[in-house]
């Protein structure tokens, strides 16, 4: 009995440890540091389903845990990395909005998610509070994608966003059939790959990877209808 | 169970009509038009089974247990199926030489085929889910057709048809919702059966709905903007189909929904669907009458008659109230003895229309002119077609205006005052009507087919090919057998009347009309013989009496002038210029006249006029709702700014909103 309520405890720890990741996200400056955070976010991902596959001995959540692992924890940052480095100009994240307001904004999210969630919600798996800290992480994710302006922060933002998701639905089931996992983790895997292809001919093509001057192709198209 | 073959055999050979254009070679293609013309004979002798007969549940796919395809057909659709079937075949025979040098000819077959099968399925539909799956599909299909020759101006039709159209249908499907939720059932017979469980309220507005969803199809005048503009846009032996009987579909929907399904109801909702028929008929034939593209003014001809139509029905629904039932079956016979007038003459004049934008290559009357000459069998036809609709006796039209006078004079007998003074001033405005309509037809006719050709193309036009010609004698032949047998023909849909007014209405006699509450009575058929012996009578006079006479030819009277030109005769507009005067302020119209002189005041070199008459609907209720859905749509424009931060925002704050006021 003892041990099942370190589980838990230590299960609260990891995930508030990703929680903070993604607040740090918000006033990183350079987008080395963007992928390095989503790096030990992926790696604590890891150690929660980890921990509950020592503990259960569960087969199903050790194969998880390690496609975690590799996918989110090597593979992917490995290939961010790569496209970073290509980017020969500017590293700096340029967001719209102040990181002080960024984070306060985040602060607001939690806020809201800890509120709303507070009441009315039963919990299936093993924690109440990684419910939470899932959804906030989303939704700092998309808070992400939306204030930044390049599309390698937006693409971190999206990848933030996964990882919440996974966090949601492991929390909410401890553990989904592997099956299913693996579907994800293939998905966000080829999901990347394409986005850094994007990335590198929307450089090609605009000359930037300012997403910005993506509207410059609608107001094309819609001159072009006018 | 025959007529089950003698249905599946119809709908098979419309099928195979649809799908063998799509097979490659050229050969093929005139069986789009074989097969649609015996599978109308088919359809023809399924509507005749379920006026005679007892009405017929057709099994059919179902999507879920709760929702399927239901068909069913009872006397009121056997009537419309009837309409149509005549229709078809006509036009099937006609297309056969009309589409010969279309371009697009195989998808021309498609939409032919589907077109009419779609119609058909309205009519038959025996739920909601159903009737609205038919329905979208007619329009679209209609849609489709109208555009049909890719050109600016019907693109620009098609869509003002494709609005309309949808706004009509959100109103038919709010009423058919209303009817789910008060009465629990989606087919048509449980609703009916329902009905005492609507509240008075909801019956009041599903009546509203009902007529202005429906409405919109049948072109009642606020609503009517479409029809002047699709018609004429869609090719001929369409614009025929379309004005023929797709726009009794609408009339269709008002029977079934209002009259049959809701039954009875307060006098008011009689007195306005006859308010709506009179002014329909009055606008429409004014408005028909500065027209001088030939479709266009037959489709303004067409909302008049709609409006002749409503007058008949409206008639019948206030004396239904007053609980005069045999009256009201008189009155609604009339309603429906126009509908099928209608179709016989509108489908023969835009048919005939056809014919001679076809041989002309021109809509406008003003470049028309001696074509009887030149097309002396299409003129026949449309002579035939437009005394018809001006309801000259041994015609059809005459029988059924004459039935709806007595309808609206019948509403004396109702006990309220607003019906009592209603009902002279809708037969004042019929009788309008009818003056009007003899000076368009007059204006048509004189202008286009008489007197010399005003362009080339109208000096070098040819009579058209037999099968066209076959498809307009089929319908002339039609407009007169049920003039001057109208005793046959109404006893042929007297059962739809009886369905509908739950009282007969059996005139007794071949060919003699009577009523037998006021005593009155008529017979075309003594009026043919009558003047069939009377013209004999005065050739064999003249032949005995007159002794034998030379025929010379000469040349028409030019009062000294070295020669008459094309220039020197009556224009269409200023045939009409009499009556434009004399209704100034329903026209609004605005003129123009410019001269200038070689030396003033004496030689005017040149003289030009121009009338313009204001569109009151268009300018005055479109214009400003269009422009206001416009500013509006500019101001919604701005949420989509093709900013991706913005897009994703939204589903952010959408997110934010949902976890704070979902939990």
């Amino acid at each position: 009995m003892e041990k099942s309520f370190d589980l838990s405890l230590v299960n609260d720890f990891i995930s508030v440890g990703i929680l903070l990741t993604a607040i740090a996200l918000n006033t990183l400056e350079r987008l080395e540091s963007c992928v390095k955070a989503y790096t030990y976010n992926s790696w604590l991902l890891f150690l929660l389903i980890l921990v509950p596959a020592v503990t259960t001995n569960n087969p199903h959540l050790y194969v998880a845990a390690s496609l975690t692992l590799a996918t989110k924890g090597i593979v992917i940052p490995l290939f961010l990395r790569k496209i970073v480095y290509q980017q020969k100009l500017v590293h700096q994240v340029q967001p719209y909005i102040s990181n002080l307001l960024s984070l306060t904004l985040s602060g607001i999210l939690i806020t809201i998610v800890y509120a709303s969630l507070s009441k009315g919600i039963s919990v299936t798996g093993f924690s109440n509070h990684a419910l939470k800290i899932s959804i906030a992480v989303i939704l700092i994710g998309l808070l992400i994608m939306i204030t930044r302006r390049k599309a390698i922060t937006m693409v971190v933002g999206l990848l933030f966003m996964e990882n919440g998701l996974f966090l949601t639905g492991f929390s909410l089931t401890s553990g989904m059939p592997v099956i299913i996992e693996l579907g994800i983790l293939f998905d966000v895997l080829m999901c990347v790959i394409i986005l850094g292809v994007f990335i590198i001919q929307i450089r090609h093509k605009f000359y930037s990877v300012d997403l910005d001057k993506s509207t410059t192709i609608h107001d094309q198209l819609t001159t072009l209808k006018g | 169970m025959t007529s089950m073959y003698i249905y599946y055999f119809g709908l098979l050979l419309f099928i195979a009509g649809a799908i063998i254009p799509l097979i490659y070679p050229q050969k093929m293609k005139r069986f789009a038009y074989i097969f649609p013309t015996v599978g109308a004979c088919a359809f023809a002798a399924f509507g005749m089974y379920l006026l005679f007969d007892h009405p017929l549940d057709i099994s059919a796919v179902s999507i879920t247990p709760l929702l399927g395809f239901v068909f069913r057909g009872d006397a009121i659709s056997g009537f419309f199926i009837l309409l149509i079937s005549i229709l078809t075949f006509s036009v099937s025979v006609y297309s056969m030489g009309y589409t010969k040098n279309m371009a697009n000819k195989g998808v021309m077959g498609v939409l032919f085929n589907t077109f009419i099968l779609s119609m058909y399925a309205v009519i038959l539909s025996g739920n909601v889910i159903t009737f609205l799956i038919s329905w979208e599909t007619m329009s679209i299909i209609s849609y489709l057709l109208v555009t049909f020759d890719r050109e600016e101006e019907s693109a620009s039709a098609g869509l003002l048809y494709a609005i309309m159209t949808h706004v009509g249908t959100a109103f038919i499907l709010t009423a058919f919702l209303l009817l789910y939720k008060y009465t629990g059932h989606m087919d048509f017979a449980g609703i009916k059966e329902a009905t005492n469980d609507i509240p008075a309220g909801i019956k009041t507005i599903v009546f509203v709905f009902a007529v202005i969803g429906f409405g919109t199809k049948a072109g009642i005048v606020p609503l009517h903007t479409w029809l002047p503009r699709a018609h004429p846009a869609a090719p001929s032996n369409i614009s025929s189909l379309m004005s023929g009987v797709m726009i009794k579909t609408g009339i269709y929907g008002i029977l079934r929904i209002v009259v049959d399904i809701l039954g009875v109801g307060p006098e008011w909702w009689g007195i306005a669907i006859i308010v709506i028929g009179a002014m329909s008929a009055v606008l429409g034939i004014l408005y028909a009458l500065t027209e001088n593209d030939m479709k266009r003014f037959l489709a303004y001809s067409s909302i008049e008659n709609i409006g002749i139509i409503l007058l008949g029905i409206g008639a019948s629904m206030v004396l239904a109230s007053n609980g005069l039932h045999t009256l009201s079956a008189i009155a609604m016979t009339a309603g429906l003895y126009h509908t099928l007038n209608h179709t016989l003459f509108k489908g023969l004049l835009f048919l005939g229309a056809g014919s001679v934008v076809h041989a002309t290559h021109s809509k406008n009357m003003e470049e028309m002119g001696g074509l009887i000459k030149l097309m002396p069998y299409t003129a026949f036809f449309f002579l035939i077609g437009s005394v018809s609709i001006c309801a000259l006796p041994l015609f059809n039209g005459f029988v059924s205006e004459w039935l709806t006078f007595q309808a609206l004079l019948f509403d004396f007998k109702s006990a309220s005052a607003v019906a009592k003074l209603i009902a002279p001033m809708s037969g004042a405005a019929l009788a309008f009507t009818g003056a009007m309509a003899i000076a368009c037809f007059v204006k048509v006719f004189g202008i286009s087919f008489l007197g010399m050709p005003r362009s080339q193309h109208a000096e070098n036009a040819k009579e058209t090919s037999t099968s066209m010609l076959a498809g307009m004698g089929f319908l002339s032949l039609f407009c007169l057998l049920t003039g001057i047998f109208p005793g046959h023909t109404i006893k042929l849909f007297s059962s739809s009347v009886f369905l509908l007014t739950g009282a007969d209405y059996s005139s007794s006699g071949m060919g003699i009309l009577s009523m037998r509450e006021i005593s009155s009575s008529i017979s075309p058929l003594s009026l043919f013989i009558v003047m069939i012996s009377l013209f004999i009578a005065a050739v064999f006079l003249v032949r005995i009496f007159g002794g034998k006479r030379k025929i010379t030819y000469g040349n028409s009277w030019d009062s000294g002038i070295p020669s008459l030109t094309s220039r020197m005769q009556y224009t269409a507009t200023a045939f009409t210029n009499p009556i434009r005067v004399t209704f100034k302020k329903i026209y609004l119209s605005k003129r123009h006249t410019k001269v200038s002189y070689a030396l003033k005041p004496y030689f005017a070199k040149a003289i030009e006029y121009r009338d313009d008459i204001t569109p009151f609907f268009e300018k005055y209720i479109y214009q400003p709702v269009t422009d206001f859905i416009h500013s509006l749509a500019g101001k919604v424009k701005h949420l989509q700014s093709g900013d991706l931060h913005l897009y994703l925002g939204y589903i952010l704050a959408t997110l934010i909103l949902l976890l704070i006021f979902w939990s």
